[in-house]
């Protein structure tokens, strides 16, 4: 390789670990901050599994979105005469995503990695490769995919809460009944979980160890790891020192009120008769009287605290693995920002042409899941501290039900190649939440910001990757 | 970045319940101008309606702080008319209580012999509607907890049933009172049947403004 090789794979390298350090400190935070903020996690705990689960994401299931972004959009097959246009393309893609990112976030616009990306490589390859070269109705499908995943994650949430809400929170008994739903709800998590990773996800890995397992196999293994997790659920549950709290039974303030007409009524017959009726009246109303000091006993004894709050103490386990499953979800879609225009740019260089290897080499998806993880060490965990310290209206109830509605939503966009935004993703679910009744005061503000952030960076991503493409033209061509 | 912290708002909910410990407080004082006059201390009357004025104008100063601050792209669990309706009748209950007291400073007033003893328990029955409807009012975190439904509703909506019972507790005793007071007009001037006559209604209307408020809760809750 020539030395101006050398610089601009260092160049391609640089920037996509950039944008992959960027992703892990901004986003990852959507994932944690609410378990950190819940006190569920510490802030170490949080960082370690995020990085466990962002990486295993990235790595597992990181190729389908990768591919997508690296040859989805536009055909390299166009550049086959002169394959460094395309180089300097992705590296500009990566460059103007990165400072638009850093710019949106200077002005606290609520502007989505994927977005960025989508927008630059659409920008470049219009104008360089011509309009018509561009696949359009892919990019029509990711576009609408982009308004589309909020829209079902908010739906699913919604779905999820009035569950949540018919199956725990509407008992007479909240405590046993969320006791009771735990192992459902891990059982239905670990399930989509291994379904996407046994159907889609690790489809090359079983390709490439020459496992070659039936579909019925695979669902059944799925349907086996999630009842396994079920059942280690339901023991810990169950070993959980809750004092179940039943809330007390509503008729008790009818009944003690009746009592005491009972004895208003049955002191007047005292009064106004004499010898044997006296008698009788006298011992009803002794009687009375005892039954009504025990029901008052019970109306007062009525809990002041929270009947919830223990409910909320067991959600705070199920919002944990939720959290993770966001991490997972997160890492498996927003790797390929940074990993699809990298590989493709050091395909290129390497080789010189663009039909290289078909499918994202896994060193790849390594370098970017280690980037995500370095972006989370150094920086993203402030970002988790002070997200979690605002949100701490998303109880472990809500916060599940938005997390388990917005992971499954981007693991399943991740398994269909579809790059999404799972910032949007998840305000789709908590929207969805709120819809339910289930969160006190919402700023629709924000869903303005959003829309307005799909329309604004499409443009600005294209604008400034057109820019730098000419720099770099200019500079190596 | 921090798209998801921006998207919660600060809670309406939890000014409206200070909101009602302001009105508590201007309610609570209402029995003490009773027993002034009781003792014929006419400046301990004023006194006190000084102070119920005070605590309004505290509790006008929370309702306006909640009032702007609930923007329109606020999106909450219950409809917003609702949320403001429910501040306007904690509001009313203030200063029902406040006029209660001022109209007892007008003139030095006794407390006629023939309600003397209904009068008391008028006042009380008033006084624990009120009661009753702070009780509703304290279920709102445990509602808006657990989505206005199920359970936790119908333990609402029982203890709605219990405010209104206790209105019309206060409907019948006002009767008796208005009558007694009438059967002994001759012992009266004019302006002091005047007073009483304005008097009593607007003690009534602490149980009357409970049993709305107690309604408006009813309405946003999800049972049948």
């Amino acid at each position: 390789m020539t030395p101006v090789e050398w610089t601009l794979l260092i160049l391609t390298l640089v920037f996509g670990f950039y944008m992959a350090w960027n992703i892990g400190a901004n986003d990852v935070a959507n994932a944690m901050g609410t378990s950190v903020g819940s006190g569920a996690l510490t802030l170490k705990r949080a960082v370690i599994l995020a990085a466990v689960l962002e990486f295993a994401g990235a790595f597992l299931v990181g190729q389908h979105v990768s591919d997508t972004v690296r040859k989805g959009i536009i055909n390299p097959e166009v550049f086959a005469d002169e394959p460094m246009v395309l180089a300097y393309g992705m590296i500009a893609s990566l460059l103007a995503a990165g400072i638009w990112l850093q710019i949106a976030s200077y002005f606290g616009w609520p502007v989505s990695t994927t977005h960025s990306i989508v927008g630059a490589i659409v920008g470049f390859a219009a104008v360089f490769g011509g309009v018509t070269n561009v696949d359009w109705s892919a990019v029509g499908t990711i576009v609408a995919s982009w308004v589309i995943s909020p829209a079902i994650s908010g739906f699913l949430a919604f779905i999820f809460f009035r569950i949540v809400l018919h199956t725990i929170l509407f008992k007479p008994d909240p405590t046993s009944a969320a006791k009771k739903a735990t192992p459902v709800w891990v059982f239905l998590v670990l399930t989509v979980l291994s379904l996407v990773l046994m159907i889609k996800g690790m489809k090359h890995y079983f390709k490439a160890a020459e496992i070659d397992l039936p579909l019925g196999t695979k669902i059944a293994i799925s349907l086996l790891v999630g009842l396994v997790a079920a059942g280690v659920g339901a023991i810990l549950v169950w070993r959980m020192k809750i004092k179940s709290n039943p809330m007390p039974e509503t008729y008790d303030l009818y009944v003690a009120r009746s009592l005491e007409k009972v004895q208003k009524q049955l002191r007047r017959i005292r009064n106004a008769t004499t010898e044997d009726t006296r008698e009788v009246a006298q011992r009803m109303l002794d009687d009375s009287r005892s039954l009504y000091e025990t029901v008052k006993q019970r109306v007062e004894l009525q809990p002041r605290e929270s009947q919830f709050r223990e409910v909320e103490r067991i959600f705070v386990y199920l919002q944990i693995l939720s959290a993770c499953f966001v991490a997972f979800a997160h890492g498996s879609n927003d790797v390929a920002n940074a990993i699809g225009p990298l590989s493709a740019a050091v395909d290129i260089i390497r080789s010189g042409t663009v039909a290289a290897s078909t499918t994202v080499p896994t060193w790849a998806l390594a370098l970017g899941g280690v980037g995500i993880v370095i972006g989370l060490a150094t920086w993203g965990w402030r970002v988790i501290e002070t997200v979690g310290r605002r949100i701490t209206e998303l109880t472990p109830t809500r916060g599940f039900c938005a997390e388990f509605a917005a992971a499954t939503t981007i693991v399943v966009a991740s398994v269909c190649g579809l790059p999404i935004s799972t910032t949007h993703t998840l305000v789709g679910a908590v929207l969805g939440v709120g819809l339910a009744r289930g969160i006190a005061a919402l700023n629709l503000n924000v869903v303005r910001d959003v829309v307005v952030s799909w329309i604004v960076t499409i443009p600005a991503g294209a604008g400034m990757s057109i820019v730098f493409f000419l720099v770099l033209r200019a500079v190596f061509g | 970045m921090r798209t998801i912290a921006k998207l919660f708002s600060r809670s309406p909910f939890v000014p409206l319940a200070a909101h009602l410990d302001r009105v508590a407080d201007c309610v609570a004082k209402v029995p003490q101008v009773f027993e002034a006059l009781a003792r014929g201390d006419q400046e301990a009357v004023e006194d006190t309606a000084r102070q119920i004025s005070k605590l309004e104008h505290h509790a006008d100063q929370v309702k306006d702080d909640i009032r702007n601050n609930l923007p329109r792209g606020l999106f909450l669990p219950v409809a917003r008319g609702n949320l403001l309706e429910i501040l306007a009748i904690q509001d009313s209950l203030a200063d029902a209580a406040e006029d209660i007291a001022i109209l007892l400073t007008f003139k030095p007033l006794r407390m006629p012999e023939a309600i003397g003893d209904e009068f008391g328990m008028f006042l009380a029955r008033n006084l624990e509607a009120f009661e009753a409807v702070v009780h509703v009012m304290k279920q709102l975190d445990e509602l808006l907890e657990s989505g206005f439904g199920g359970h936790e509703a119908e333990t609402v909506k029982q203890l709605v049933r219990e405010v209104a019972v206790k209105e019309h507790e206060v409907d019948l005793i006002q009767r008796r009172i208005l009558k007694a007071l009438f059967a002994h007009e001759q012992k009266m001037s004019p302006g002091e049947i005047l007073l009483w006559m304005k008097i009593i209604p607007q003690v009534a209307d602490l149980s009357n403004l409970s049993e709305n408020l107690a309604n408006r809760v009813r309405m946003t809750l999800e049972v049948k």
